[in-house]
C-alpha cells in the first residue's frame, strides 16, 4: 500500500517547512555541486522524520542530471553484507575502491553501524580517502554525533568534522502537503477532510502518517461511502474520544491474520538472519586466523540453512584443533608450519597424521659433533675437489652431489670433513641432519626387534634433511644394515635430501658390500681426501701451536710442516710429541727441540748427546726463510774430535 | 523449545491457552479460526459438552506457509478449565512452546484465576519447566464488560503479573486483543529459536 503512494522523490516537489528547510537546502547543494561542500554532510533526525527520503531525493537528482553517475546509498546492514561478500571472494579491496571512486556515497541509519564493528574502520577509511579524493559523503543518523555510542572514535571524529543538519517532524500544514503529494496520481475517492484529519493527528514519525494514509486509501477502496474524518481517525487508531477506562484495544476489522503472519514472518526471518550473521561472523573470525571456511560458506549459500548450530560447533572444534596441530607441528618440524592442511579444518584427519609423523621425526637424531667446525678444516691445493663439492653441497643441499662419497685413508680428516659439513648444513638451514658412524648404523639396525620397531626406525630416518654416514666400509658383511641403507638412499634421493658417506677405500675396492648399494653410491660423486700436503700440514701445526709459547715461531712451524706425514693424525701426533717434550723439559718448543724429539730420540741417544746431536747434526735453519736444509748436505760446524769420541763411546 | 526440523525444513510451535473455566480460551481460538483463510487453517477440533464446556481440549492448527525456507506451523491448544480435568491439562501442557494465560477480568472470578494460575505453575513444575523460562503472555479477557464488574488491567497486573510478562486486555468475543496476544506470544516463542540451550 505504501508503495502505491510512493511518488518519485524530487527536490522540486519536496515539501519545505522550518523543520526540514536547512537539511533540504544542504541536500540539494550536495546533489547539484561537485566536490565536497560539507565533507561529510550529516543529516540528523528522529526515526521516520524523512532522512531516507532526503537521501533518495539526492540520489534521484544526481541520476537525473548525470545518468552515468555512480551513487551508492547504503545502510549499515547492506554495507556489511556487501563488504563481507566481497571479502569472501577476496574482492574486499575492489569493493573498497568502488566506494572510494563512486560519485557519491550515502550511508543511512549510521547509528546501526555499531552492530557491524568490522565495517566501522571501512567507513572511517572511506571518509578519509574520499576527502583526500575531493568526493563528498552523506550520512544520516537518528542519533546526534556527540551521542553516538559504540562507534569507532576515529569515525566519530571524522563525522564531527563535517556539517550536521537537523531534520524534524514537519508541522501539520507541511504534513498535509506531504500527504496530498503522496496522493498525487493515486486513483482514490478519499476525501481531503480525511487526509486533513490524518495530518492533524498525533503521530511520532512521518512514516506513521504515510502508513495511516495508506490504510485509509485501502479502506476507501473497499467501501463505497466516503470516509468521514472521524472514521478516518478511528481507522488509523488516533484518539477521537476519551480513552475508555481499560486499555482494551479496538476490535479490528482489517486483515488481522495477514498482520499476524507478517509479524511472524518478520520474527522468523530475523532469527534465520541471525544465524546467517552468526555464520558470517564465524567466517570472518576463522578466516582472519588464516583458515579455510568452505564449510561455513556453504551454509551461507543455502537459501534455507541446515541446522547451523551443530555445523558451526563442529567447524569451530575442528578449527581449534587445526590451530593446535599447526602449533605442535611448528615445534616438531618447522618445515611443516605453512602446510596447507594446517589451514583447512576440513583436513583435520590429514593434519593429525602429519603431526604424528612429525612427532616421530622429532625423535633425537645423532647430530654432527659441534666441535668439528668447517672453518677449522685445513685446506690445501690437493683438496680442491672435496672442498669444492662441500661448498656446492652447503649452497644447494641435495641438489648436486648426493650421495657424495669421500674416500680417504685413515687419519686424512674424513670424520672432521663429515661433521664439519653437517654443522655447516645445519647453519645453512637444513633441519634434522643425521650424522653417525658405520658401527652405530649397524648397531641400530641390529637392535630392531620387530616390524613395528623397524617401521619406526625407517620413519625416523625417512624425514632427515641430510644423512651423513662415516666409515661406510664398516657395513661390509652386514646384510640387514646394507638393505636398510639401500632403502634409505632410495627415499632420500627421491626427496632430494643430501647424503654424504666416507670410506677408507674406493667403492670399487670395497668388499662385502651389496652391489645394489654400490651402484646407488656410484650414482653420486666420489672424491678423494688425499694425504695432507704441506699447506694442510702447516695449517694444522699452526692451529696446534696457537695456544703455546711457540705460536709465533715460524721456524718451528716450517720445520714441522716439512716433515712428511701421510695423515693429519700423524701430523698431530708429532706436534703433540714435541709439545709434550717441551712441557717435560719445561722449555719453550723450538726447532732444536723438535729435531731432538723427532730425529735424534728416534736414534736412542742420551739426553745430553741428543741435545748436542740436535745442535750439531741437524740441518741449519735459515733465519727468517722458514726453510730447512737437509742435515746431510749442509753442516754449519763439525763437532770436535773429542766430542765425537765421547759420542761414539757412549 | 519450538520444534525445528532442519531436515524437513519445518518449524512447529505449540501454543497453549490456559486459564479457569469459562474465561474465554476457546473463544480466542474461535476468533482466530474465523480470521484465518481456509487454506491456512486445519479443522478446529473441539470436544465440548452440551453446555459448550471444553471436555478435553481444543486444537487449531495454523499453516503459516514457507517462511525463510521453513514450513512454519502453529498449533493452538486450549486446556479444559474445570479443576477436575487436571490430568488433561498436564497432557496438553506437555511440550508447550508458549502459554497464554487467559484471565477472566470479572472481579468475582478473581479466585478462580488465581487458582488456575497456580495450577499452571504447578503443572509446569511437575514437567520440569520453570515458568520463568517459558514464553508467557497474560490476557485479561472480558474487558468489555461494565467497569463495575471487572478489575482494571493494572489491578490484574498487580495480582498476576509480578514477573512483568507482556499482558493484553481483550474482548475475545469480538476479537479485541486476540491477535495482539497471539502475536506477542509468537514473537517470544520465535525469539527463542536463536537462543538454544547450550549443548550438554
Amino acid at each position: 500500500m505504501t508503495d502505491a503512494l510512493a511518488a518519485p522523490p524530487d527536490f522540486e516537489t519536496f515539501v519545505l517547512d522550518a523543520a526540514n528547510r536547512q537539511a533540504a537546502a544542504a541536500a540539494r547543494t550536495v546533489a547539484d555541486a561537485s566536490g565536497m561542500p560539507y565533507s561529510p554532510l550529516v543529516v540528523v533526525g528522529a526515526p521516520g522524520s524523512g532522512k531516507t527520503e532526503l537521501l533518495q531525493t539526492i540520489a534521484a537528482r544526481i541520476r537525473a542530471q548525470h545518468p552515468t553517475a555512480v551513487v551508492e546509498l547504503l545502510d549499515p546492514d547492506r554495507l556489511a553484507e556487501r563488504h563481507r561478500s566481497a571479502l569472501l571472494v577476496a574482492r574486499g579491496e575492489l569493493f573498497r575502491a568502488e566506494l572510494v571512486t563512486a560519485d557519491l556515497v550515502m550511508v543511512d541509519d549510521l547509528e546501526q553501524l555499531a552492530r557491524h564493528q568490522d565495517c566501522e574502520g571501512l567507513v572511517a577509511d572511506l571518509l578519509d580517502e574520499r576527502r583526500a579524493a575531493g568526493r563528498e559523503v552523506v550520512v544520516a543518523t537518528s542519533t546526534p554525533i556527540e551521542r553516538l555510542e559504540g562507534l569507532d572514535a576515529r569515525l566519530v571524529r571524522r563525522l564531527a568534522e563535517g556539517t550536521a543538519v537537523q531534520l524534524s517532524l514537519p508541522g501539520a500544514e507541511a504534513r498535509y502537503a506531504i500527504l496530498r503529494r503522496r496522493l498525487h496520481g493515486v486513483d482514490t475517492t478519499l476525501p481531503v477532510e480525511a487526509v486533513r484529519a490524518v495530518a492533524d493527528a498525533e503521530f511520532f514519525t512521518m512514516r506513521d502518517y504515510v502508513g495511516a494514509l495508506s490504510r485509509l486509501v485501502a479502506f476507501q477502496e473497499a467501501t463505497p461511502l466516503p470516509l468521514s474524518p472521524r472514521d478516518a481517525l478511528v481507522l488509523i487508531g488516533a484518539p477521537v474520544a476519551p480513552v475508555p477506562p481499560s486499555d482494551l484495544p479496538a476490535a479490528r476489522t482489517g486483515d488481522e491474520f495477514g498482520e499476524f503472519l507478517f509479524e511472524v514472518s518478520a520474527s522468523l526471518t530475523e532469527q534465520v538472519d541471525r544465524w546467517r550473521r552468526t555464520i558470517g561472523e564465524a567466517v570472518l573470525r576463522w578466516g582472519g586466523e588464516g583458515l579455510r571456511t568452505r564449510r561455513l560458506e556453504a551454509l551461507l549459500s543455502d537459501e534455507a540453512p541446515a541446522d547451523p548450530e551443530p555445523v558451526l560447533a563442529a567447524f569451530e572444534a575442528d578449527a581449534r584443533e587445526i590451530l593446535n596441530l599447526a602449533a605442535k607441528a611448528a615445534q616438531l618440524a618447522p618445515d611443516l608450519a605453512g602446510a596447507e592442511v594446517f589451514r583447512d579444518p576440513d583436513q583435520v584427519t590429514a593434519a593429525r597424521a602429519l603431526v604424528a609423523n612429525a612427532g616421530s621425526r622429532a625423535a633425537p637424531l645423532t647430530a654432527p659433533l659441534a666441535h668439528y667446525r668447517w672453518e677449522d678444516f685445513a685446506e690445501g691445493p690437493s683438496m680442491r675437489l672435496p672442498m669444492m663439492a662441500a661448498r656446492d653441497i652447503i649452497a644447494e643441499p641435495g641438489q648436486r652431489y648426493s650421495p657424495l662419497v669421500v674416500v680417504g685413508a685413515s687419519g686424512t680428516g674424513k670424520t672432521h670433513y663429515l661433521h664439519a659439513l653437517g654443522n655447516a648444513l645445519i647453519a645453512a638451514g637444513v633441519a634434522h641432519v643425521a650424522c653417525l658412524g658405520g658401527h652405530a648404523f649397524v648397531a641400530e639396525v641390529r637392535a630392531l626387534q620387530d616390524a613395528e620397531a623397524l617401521a619406526a626406525w625407517r620413519h625416523h630416518y625417512r624425514w632427515v634433511g641430510a644423512l651423513l654416514l662415516d666409515d661406510l666400509h664398516l657395513l661390509a658383511g652386514e646384510r640387514s644394515a646394507q638393505d636398510e641403507l639401500i632403502l634409505l638412499i632410495g627415499e632420500l634421493t627421491e626427496g632430494r635430501r643430501q647424503m654424504v658417506l666416507t670410506s677408507t677405500l674406493p667403492l670399487q675396492q670395497l668388499e662385502g658390500l651389496d652391489s645394489r648399494l654400490l651402484v646407488r653410491l656410484e650414482g653420486g660423486l666420489s672424491v678423494e681426501l688425499p694425504s695432507p700436503d704441506r699447506e694442510v700440514r702447516l695449517a694444522v701445526i699452526k692451529r696446534m701451536l696457537t695456544d703455546t709459547t711457540a705460536r709465533d715461531d715460524a721456524a718451528l712451524a716450517d720445520y714441522l710442516a716439512a716433515r712428511p706425514a701421510d695423515s693429519v693424525r700423524a701430523v698431530q701426533g708429532f706436534v703433540q710429541r714435541v709439545l709434550g717434550e717441551a712441557a717435560a723439559q719445561q722449555v719453550a718448543p723450538s726447532p732444536a727441540l723438535a729435531r731432538e724429539v723427532l730425529e735424534v730420540m728416534e736414534l736412542g741417544l742420551s739426553r745430553a748427546a741428543r741435545r748436542e746431536a740436535a745442535r750439531t747434526a741437524s740441518g741449519v735453519v735459515s733465519p727468517g726463510m722458514g726453510l730447512v736444509r737437509s742435515p746431510e748436505k749442509i753442516v754449519s760446524r763439525w763437532p770436535s774430535v773429542a766430542d765425537r769420541l765421547v759420542a761414539e763411546l757412549r | 523449545m519450538p520444534l525445528v526440523n532442519f531436515t524437513t525444513r519445518e518449524i512447529t510451535c505449540k501454543l497453549v491457552y490456559y486459564g479457569p473455566g469459562r474465561c474465554g480460551k476457546t473463544t480466542n481460538l474461535l476468533y482466530v479460526h474465523g480470521r484465518v483463510p481456509e487454506d491456512r487453517r486445519g479443522n478446529m477440533v473441539s470436544l465440548a459438552t452440551q453446555s459448550d464446556r471444553t471436555l478435553f481440549f481444543d486444537f487449531l492448527p495454523l499453516e503459516l506457509g514457507v517462511i525463510s525456507g521453513f514450513t512454519t506451523r502453529f498449533q493452538l491448544y486450549t486446556v479444559p478449565g474445570q479443576v477436575y480435568y487436571n490430568a488433561t491439562r498436564r497432557l496438553v501442557l506437555q511440550g508447550a512452546d508458549g502459554v497464554v494465560f487467559v484471565a477472566d477480568s470479572q472481579a468475582r472470578r478473581f479466585d478462580d484465576n488465581l487458582e488456575s494460575f497456580q495450577n499452571l505453575q504447578e503443572n509446569l513444575l511437575e514437567q520440569g519447566v520453570d515458568i520463568r523460562q517459558l514464553p508467557l503472555v497474560l490476557q485479561y479477557n472480558k474487558q468489555d464488560l461494565p467497569a463495575d464488574l471487572i478489575l482494571a488491567p493494572p489491578d490484574l497486573d498487580d495480582a498476576f503479573n509480578f514477573r512483568g510478562v507482556p499482558s493484553h486486555s481483550a474482548d475475545a468475543l469480538h476479537g479485541a486483543g486476540v491477535f495482539e496476544t497471539l502475536k506477542t506470544l509468537s514473537g517470544l516463542v520465535l525469539a527463542r529459536l536463536a537462543t538454544r540451550p547450550p549443548a550438554p
